[in-house]
């Protein structure tokens, strides 16, 4: 089996049992995500059970990518199972993390693996290629995850980093093993605590950290020495430097190129003061790292959020300097395991309450955070630490701060003026606000998860940024349009699925936008785990006529990997089955159309955007014209979404009423014996 | 005369090496034969070295990968003659090391191999190579590579030693290799922080492997170039 190990870890923690399941008999669902949600299917018999029920299975998945040269593919884990985070119901979700731990994971020879039970006290597992033992973790629970991983690698590795270390007899490696693990908000059970890996890799979407909390699973460590077959290394090898010329960053002449969707010159994907000292970090295999390790050795290998969660205050408190506070919070959040999303929209939250008295020395809820201090480390320490240890009010902020705030009776009100600016599923707004990015926040509400995938993001930051700039927009919208258009198939060269105008967001072309997005990243970055940073490439800027690479480079690398003849359609076809099989499971969780509508304020308070997203724009018609449009000032109408919804569930072939999949949908997927499923518990979609 | 005559005798045929270049150069410009022994002409210096920017590296470890798979037809990073160590939670530039083969003038690997099978590939411009049907699996140039770690590799599945060739002989790679082609390792890493040369680098301590290879337009990623 090119491209795969062959086997996948079984742990059953309560038992302390290990065995293996035969990749073989999951091989349709080529890997990651669909795998994941197809062993879960298969393990979980009972689809109502709450996160921390030990019978809650995670899947740790890998790609037959994994480990290999196809560019920013080799290095993403996918991680699902029953979550904790989102409202009302703690929906069978997602995450994904970057690094090296599935490729070590493949070169330990696993494909994945299946964590089920409850550790009677706190274990870790640790993979040495072939060797699985769970281990006492006694002397690990209570540190964060920093010192875990540390002392982990000294287990493991004895003296550690600098040479070959022996695995056994005659195997060796110069590597840590990569170790995923979580910290003290996990331990404690935070609705909002991830797994780490390394510096800055996180799963933080779902609450994973405290589901392994709640199993007593404090880290898994793997160390591997084997290899992953290729069945054209040649083609590979090929591949990859022909994309690399052609498509990535060109070093004599820095510009944006292969998927920098921000239209930005620099790759680092970081929004604090960068230092001068200090490399540009790639995952394993990646083209174009997006991250930095400095001499300061703060903030190592953060990216995105996690590197604008603090800097805000740090510059506001120091006179528009920022200092180390920044960096040190977001080392807090990492080393604690904790999202920095809800951090984020968390911290902003509760100054609005305390800016209206509400929260505070003069308001109805007490809160012992020293304010004055807001915007030096001391006060993201205590902040970071009340959450991840539960102290005081702590002990709310570790629900989320959706949960916090119906704790403090004050749900509907601050829903319905956008003072808790969370849209989705209990979930906190990512930026591309639904209003403004509508397929954005459909794909988020008629899944399971802020997607936090940037398939069409460019449309927004390319015409935007420019704007912002005082320059006209390159390349026009309507050339733009039309290369997107031309490479969703397999619903090509309709433009209209691009127009985000109001009059067309409600739209069966909206639809099938959100649809095609559905079915792409369950299948080739969920699955195939091409990474979110880099993938899906539509325009790039460093080919004359714009056209990226994507439609084309997808199946390339993945055939030259496994020796399959996979199209990029036949990836979009497996990624609607995952998609229809994830919606299954939802439904069986207790879905119904009914629960799937956003909060309030994204219905009447109008969408200002702040900072520079005040000038919000993207590509649309106007007076029949294409144009960059500005989307800020308006809001969803309630009933005009309820249509698009209809649309939506007939694209999918879901019965309207209930959003739940119809018999003929599934067994035209070949999932015959999940309709059965549903309709033993009366859930299958008339 | 006679004064230059013993200079000449005191260079080393290290320091000898590195100010002429190379051996044909060397041997063009001075009689070497008059002053080397036959012990030691006896190993011609590699006419191919690779040079690494350890500062300008990104751990990619897309090098490693490359190299696995152009050599061996499949990933395998314990595999790979170039080896990428990095340390997640330390400081720049201590985070983050490269372990090429340094093709060494005086290569203790080629001298430890009790069968030859470890030997200069005249044909390929004097690559310290493994002759691997030759290869008895001792472990002795594994041994005694003087760096940490040992640039000579062991493959614990075909119990053979294995070393960098420079692409000489890359049987799943479709470009030519070797010291007059191309290496994987090179033509792969995204930020040209690996680079052939037919200079013999300077063989005390680091200095004359890893080099700074970032041109001032490294700057325009916000990096210092010196």
């Amino acid at each position: 089996m090119n491209g795969y190990a062959g086997k996948i870890l079984r742990i059953d923690l309560t038992d302390r049992k290990i065995s293996n399941i035969d990749t073989k008999d999951y091989e349709e669902w080529v890997g990651g995500h669909g795998m994941g949600s197809a062993l879960f299917w298969d393990l979980v018999k009972d689809k109502t059970i709450m996160g921390l029920d030990p019978r809650n299975v995670v899947t740790i998945m890998t790609s037959p990518l994994s480990g290999t040269l196809a560019p920013g593919a080799s290095s993403r884990t996918e991680v699902q199972g029953i979550g904790i985070q989102s409202y009302p119901i703690g929906w069978f979700t997602r995450s994904n993390f970057g690094g090296r731990f599935a490729s070590m994971l493949k070169y330990a020879g696993w494909d994945g693996i299946v964590i089920e039970g409850q550790a009677d006290k706190p274990v870790w597992i640790d993979i040495r290629n072939e060797d699985v033992k769970i281990k006492d973790a006694r002397h690990l629970w209570g540190l964060d995850t920093w010192k875990t991983q540390e002392e982990i690698w000294r287990e493991v590795s004895g003296r550690g980093y600098g040479n070959w270390v022996e695995l056994g007899s005659e195997e060796r490696t110069t590597q840590p093993p990569a170790v995923l693990t979580i910290g003290p908000a996990g331990e404690n059970l935070s609705v909002i605590a991830c797994l780490i890996h390394d510096a800055g890799h996180s799963a933080g979407q779902g609450g994973f950290g405290a589901v392994w909390g709640s199993k007593k699973l404090k880290a898994v460590s793997v160390i591997g020495t084997g290899a992953v077959h290729v069945a054209d290394p040649k083609g590979l090898m090929e591949a990859r430097l022909w994309a690399q010329a052609k498509y990535s960053m060109d070093l004599k002449n820095i510009g944006a190129s292969w998927f920098s969707r921000f239209g930005r010159i620099r790759p680092q994907n970081v929004f604090w003061k960068r230092s001068e000292q200090a490399r540009l970090q790639a995952c394993i295999g990646c083209h174009q790292g997006c991250k930095e390790r400095s001499d300061t050795g703060y903030g190592n290998e953060s990216t995105c959020e996690e590197t604008s969660f603090y800097q805000g205050y740090d510059k506001w408190k120091h006179g528009g300097r920022q200092t180390s506070s920044a960096y040190i919070a977001t080392d807090l959040l990492q080393r604690y395991g904790i999202n920095a999303y809800e951090t984020s929209r968390g911290l902003a939250y509760i100054i609005a309450l305390l800016r209206m008295g509400v929260l505070g020395p003069r308001g109805k809820i007490q809160c012992d955070l020293d304010f004055n201090k807001l915007g030096e480390t001391e006060f993201a320490e205590q902040f970071v630490r009340m959450i991840a240890y539960r102290k005081g009010i702590g002990n709310d902020f570790a629900e989320g701060f959706f949960r916090a705030s119906k704790r403090w009776g004050r749900l509907e009100e601050d829903l319905k003026t956008g003072t808790l600016y969370y849209s989705y599923w209990g979930l906190p707004e990512h930026g591309y606000d639904p209003r403004a990015e509508v397929e954005w926040g459909y794909g988020s509400i008629l899944g399971d998860r802020d997607i936090n995938e940037h398939s069409f993001t460019f449309l927004f930051w390319v015409p935007s940024t420019t704007i912002w700039a005082g320059k006209t927009p390159r390349p026009p919208a309507e050339q733009v349009v039309k290369i997107y258009a031309e490479k969703l198939i397999p619903y090509e060269n309709n433009p209209l699925m691009l127009d985000y105008s109001t009059e067309n967001i409600y739209s069966e072309h909206m639809a099938k936008l959100v649809a095609w997005d559905r079915h792409y990243t369950r299948f080739w970055k969920e699955s195939v785990l091409y990474c979110d940073e880099r993938w899906p490439d539509f325009i790039n800027t460093r080919i004359s006529d714009y056209r990226g690479l994507t439609g084309e480079g997808e199946p390339r690398f993945f055939n030259a990997v496994t020796g399959k003849k996979f199209s990029f359609v036949d990836g979009m076809e497996l990624g609607r089955k995952i998609w229809n099989l994830d919606n299954a499971i939802w439904t069986l969780q207790g879905r119904h159309r009914k629960m799937v509508h956003f909060s309030d304020y994204i219905y009447h308070i109008p969408f200002a955007g702040s900072g520079n997203f005040a000038m919000y724009y993207l590509p649309g018609r106007e007076g029949g014209e294409w144009k960059y449009i500005r989307v800020n000032g308006r809001c969803l109408d309630k009933g005009k979404f309820e249509e698009f919804k209809t649309r939506f569930y007939n694209l999918e072939g879901w019965n309207t009423r209930s959003g739940w999949p119809k018999r003929r949908t599934l067994e035209s997927l070949g999932l015959k014996s999940v309709a059965d499923e549903l309709e033993k518990k009366g859930k299958l979609g008339a | 005369m006679k004064k230059k005559r013993k200079m000449v005798m005191q260079i080393s045929r290290r320091d000898f090496l590195k100010y002429t270049g190379t051996v044909a150069i060397g041997a063009g410009a001075f009689p070497n034969r008059i002053w080397l022994d036959d012990a030691i002409a006896a190993i011609p210096a590699s006419e191919g070295y690779l040079l690494v920017d350890t500062k300008k590296c990104q751990g990619c470890l897309s090098c490693m990968l490359a190299c696995s798979l152009v050599h061996e037809g499949e990933e395998n990073l314990s595999l790979a003659r170039i080896q990428v160590l990095q340390n997640s939670f330390a400081k720049f530039p201590d985070d983050l090391t490269m372990a090429q083969c340094r093709q060494c003038v005086e290569p203790a690997c080629v001298e430890a191999c009790p069968v030859k099978a470890l030997f200069v590939d005249k044909k390929n411009g004097n690559v310290r190579v493994v002759d691997v049907k030759k290869c008895i699996g001792c472990k002795s140039c594994v041994q005694a590579c003087p760096f940490e770690p040992s640039r000579a590799l062991w493959n614990p599945n075909k119990k053979k030693a294995l070393k960098c060739d420079l692409c000489s002989d890359a049987p799943f790679w479709s470009k030519k290799g070797g010291v007059e082609g191309k290496q994987a390792c090179v033509e792969v890493c995204p930020l040209s922080a690996i680079k052939f040369t037919k200079e013999i680098p300077e063989q005390k301590g680091d200095t004359g492997y890893k080099v700074n290879l970032r041109e001032e337009s490294w700057r325009r990623l916000g990096y210092s170039a010196d």
